[in-house]
């Protein structure tokens, strides 16, 4: 005997279940907990078995994208991403500390080499074809990560912890369109509020400086500390363009400092609390004093 | 195996699948949406109330390993499964090409689908070419994985019975097997 195919009206059960997932979309976006620790549990069921498959596919991996020497390329290659990353840093980082040594040592309460890391590995994009700007690294909460946690090479910031799962995070990359960091321009001392672009794969200052201040292109901008996640100067990028303060809406066009492309590693920065953003730090030091 | 249990293990090795083989496998950083085939074979296999039922929990499970809140792709996902199961019946039956087509359509309505609902729930996907270019090679890929997929839907959503519908044609059909 043959099964019918239903073919029944499926309105009532459509309108029921698009209603659920609105419902389900309006709880999270509220950021109900149970539905995130589904999401995650959903995850850590299947973490085994990624992990498992990326050992198994990762020999054929490699020969889908090799040549016979690939391995010895591959690893010639990331000495050398790293090898620039931490000279990219160190050139920065240099600049800053030439120019203003003493005043960003007097304000200064960790340094960007000194901060407490766990090195992660990356492990492509998430599932599925809709995370732009994010990666998925090789560790969670098991080992100390926590979402909100910036996220480094030896050149700079790379982005922060978006979830953390037990044994896997996603980053948001810092061209990520919401990622949002305070900064500080070092020449200027304005500090203002940075975001990613999407596309273009650069940062944009938006807010916070002032539309007459005086901005170099090249200048060295690190991040502001204060209240903000991420701990003071660590290195963002450098002005690409200094934009112009038209009706006193200025955009600073930032090339990120890290590099983002031919990553194998990263530094997650543990952070001892997350902090929440303090708008406070978008005023001009003189206005903040008051 | 009850058919509850068949729908349960073929979303459970769905979603494990798009997270585990289908991540790896990547042309320009493009993967195979291997729960949207599993959600619109269902339509098209069990009709469009079965269909978006499935479709409805293989969303939940994609936006679970992804990185999407949780009902944006169930939100896009079961009016795609009912929308199959209906031109299944009505205009597709049996044309392979016309059907592949179709999938292929149904892929990029989906993908385009999802963005719009992610996009209005405050998430940024690619828009624009970009998008478009990415949904077409995510429904080309798609397809290639179609044939031996369509063949364990349609078990786990039929009960393992054929779906070929045979309507016996009134009195003439009757008088004829009486014959």
């Amino acid at each position: 005997m043959a099964a019918p195919r239903p073919t029944g009206a499926p309105r009532p059960t459509l309108l029921i279940l698009i209603a659920a997932a609105l419902t389900l979309l309006t709880l999270q976006y509220r950021g109900v907990e149970p539905l995130e620790a589904f999401q995650r549990g959903v995850r850590d069921v299947i973490e085994p078995l990624r992990s498992v498959t990326d050992r198994v596919v990762s020999p054929v991996r490699s020969a889908w994208h090799g040549l016979l020497d690939y391995d010895e390329l591959r690893a010639e290659n990331e000495r050398l991403a790293d090898e620039l990353a931490r000279m990219r840093g160190r050139r920065l980082l240099a600049e800053a500390d030439g120019e203003l040594l003493e005043r960003l040592l007097g304000e200064v309460d960790i340094g960007f080499a000194d901060l407490e890391t766990v090195v992660v590995r990356i492990m492509g994009t998430p599932p599925g074809n809709f995370a732009t700007h994010t990666i998925e690294v090789d560790k969670g909460s098991d080992d100390g990560l926590a979402e909100g946690m910036p996220v480094v090479t030896g050149a700079g910031l790379v982005g922060r912890l978006e979830s953390v799962d037990r044994a896997r995070a996603v980053v948001r990359l810092v061209t990520h369109p919401d990622f949002r960091v305070g900064v500080r321009l070092v020449g200027s001392q304005d500090e203002g509020l940075a975001r990613g672009d999407g596309r273009t794969g650069f940062l944009v200052i938006d807010a916070g400086v002032r539309a007459d201040a005086v901005v170099k292109a090249g200048e060295v901008v690190v991040t502001s500390g204060g209240r903000s996640r991420f701990p003071a100067d660590i290195p963002v990028g450098r002005v690409l363009d200094p934009g112009d303060g038209i009706e006193f809406l200025r955009e600073i066009v930032i090339e990120p400092a890290a590099s983002l492309e031919n990553l194998s590693f990263l530094n997650v920065v543990l952070v001892a609390e997350e902090r929440s953003f303090d708008p406070s730090v978008l005023l001009d030091p003189g206005e903040r004093s008051r | 195996m009850t058919g509850r249990f068949r729908v349960l293990a073929l979303l459970l090795t769905a979603v494990t699948l798009q997270a585990t083989l289908f991540d790896e496998i990547r042309f320009d950083g493009v993967s195979v949406e291997y729960l949207l085939l599993v959600s619109v074979l269902a339509g098209f296999h069990g009709g469009p109330e079965r269909g978006a039922t499935v479709a409805f929990l293989a969303g939940l499970l994609h936006d679970s390993v992804g990185s999407t809140p949780l009902g944006v792709h169930a939100l896009v996902f079961a009016p795609m499964a009912a929308a199959a199961g209906h031109l299944s019946v009505r205009l597709i039956d049996g044309a392979r090409a016309l059907a592949l087509a179709g999938l292929a359509g149904a892929v990029v309505v989906g993908v385009v689908g999802a963005a719009g609902v992610g996009a209005l729930f405050g998430l940024q996907p690619d828009g624009g070419v970009d998008l478009v270019a990415m949904a077409s090679m995510a429904a080309v890929m798609t397809v290639v994985v179609a044939a031996p997929t369509s063949r364990v839907v349609r078990w786990a959503v039929t009960g393992g019975l054929p779906v070929d519908i045979s309507i016996p044609d009134g009195p003439r059909a009757e008088g004829s097997a009486a014959g």
